[in-house]
């Protein structure tokens, strides 16, 4: 299992490719949108939704060995490849890893400043819901 | 050995000039077949016949890919097949972007095989790699298609695409005109490198220069619409002595 930075390593690397061309970070993170799956309609409930996502989103979690197991999905473009990279970030990680790790780390990618207010907004919700569902895990609540 | 292509009696013409006049050729799978001959001999009609190209009016015979009869295929669909041409004069497209081009060329080809999709970064790792071996200016790929290349840059960038799409045939149509030796050696390394025994090339070419790089299996010889001799690499050097001459009309 790679660790949360290793993936963004990963990610980042391949955001540096495309150096101070913004249209092709866009793209790329659109182009990670297309492995993008849905939720089953049972998953999509008020639990699951992200408020303060700017297009509805929703974001399911199952605790496995302390394991945090998310899926999730989104409705825009955008929406739809940033949970991809998302969810290749913090997915199938230990809770405890999760709730170690520094937001601020995310800004490595190169794209954050590239989201618009809002779709940071989205993104800030999105975070919380993941340290919720990393905490009640390690609890074992989830 | 099974045979990639077979090109029985074809018969073209471009407006209302016949130039293929029944010609007959087998290519073999993994080998390099070369076609040489004068101006004027069929040479890039036979190449844009293959592709489909709309300048060409097949009027008879066939050409079977892989045992299929292609003449009534869209170029689109023999690319997605694998047949690609490189050729002889790239034409420019200013505003088409290089690399937006050839990335949704590969991705085609890739979803018409069932393939995943190259994403931007998987895609931009490899061509640049391939256009550093090729010795291609990192600048030429964001660029518009061609335009403001030199000739070198043209046909290097034309085997980037080769190397890019992976084709089954390589139909090379005089890669060799207007390159210097190194853009020569450059060219021809990325052509070798693209053998593996299963893919096959036709080298379309005037002078044996490339031959030395490119080592053909066969030589055709094309003269008036026709294939008038096949043989080993040893008629490149027949040919260099004694010209074409000996295949005039008598």
């Amino acid at each position: 299992m790679k660790s949360i930075d290793e993936v963004i390593n990963e990610y980042k690397s391949d955001f540096d490719l495309f150096e101070n061309d913004k249209d092709a970070k866009l793209e790329y993170i659109f182009d990670l949108g297309k492995r993008h799956q849905s939720l089953p309609e049972e998953l999509k409930n008020d639990a699951t939704f992200i408020h303060g996502c700017a297009s509805p989103a929703w974001l399911a979690a199952e605790c496995k060995d302390g394991v945090l197991i998310l899926k999730g999905e989104g409705t825009s473009e955008m929406a739809k490849g940033m949970l991809t990279l998302l969810l290749d970030i913090f997915s199938n990680k230990p809770a405890q890893e999760i709730l170690d790790f520094d937001p601020k780390n995310l800004n490595k990618l190169g794209i954050i400043e590239l989201l618009s207010p809002v779709r940071q907004k989205s993104l800030q919700a999105f975070l919380e819901k993941v340290y919720m569902y990393a905490k009640l895990c390690k609890e074992g609540k989830l | 050995m099974s045979k990639i292509l077979e090109i029985k009696n074809l018969k073209a013409k471009i407006g209302n000039k016949e130039i293929l006049k029944g010609l007959n050729l087998d290519l073999e799978e993994g080998k390099v077949h070369a076609i040489m001959g004068p101006n004027g001999a069929g040479k890039s009609t036979l190449s844009k016949a293959i592709v489909g190209h709309f300048d060409v009016e097949v009027t008879d015979g066939e050409i079977l890919y892989k045992g299929k009869n292609i003449v009534d295929w869209e170029p689109e669909e023999r690319a997605l097949e694998g047949i690609f041409l490189s050729f002889q004069h790239p034409v420019e497209i200013p505003g088409v972007n290089n690399a937006y081009f050839l990335r949704t060329a590969v991705n085609a080809k890739r979803k018409h095989e069932g393939k995943e999709e190259l994403n931007a970064a998987e895609f931009l790792r490899k061509m640049r790699s391939l256009a550093n071996e090729l010795g291609l200016k990192p600048e030429l790929l964001n660029r518009s298609l061609n335009e403001g290349f030199s000739g070198g840059e043209k046909k290097r960038n034309e085997v980037l695409q080769m190397m890019m799409l992976e084709p089954n045939l390589v139909i090379l149509d005089e890669i060799d005109s207007g390159l210097d030796i190194d853009a020569l050696r450059a060219v021809s390394e990325g052509i070798n490198k693209m053998k593996d025994g299963k893919r096959s090339f036709l080298v379309i070419t005037h002078y044996s220069r490339i031959l030395d790089y490119i080592k053909p299996d066969y030589i055709h010889v094309l003269k008036d619409g026709k294939i008038v001799k096949t043989a080993g690499a040893e008629l490149v050097k027949e040919l260099e002595e004694k010209g074409y001459s000996e295949f005039e009309e008598k």
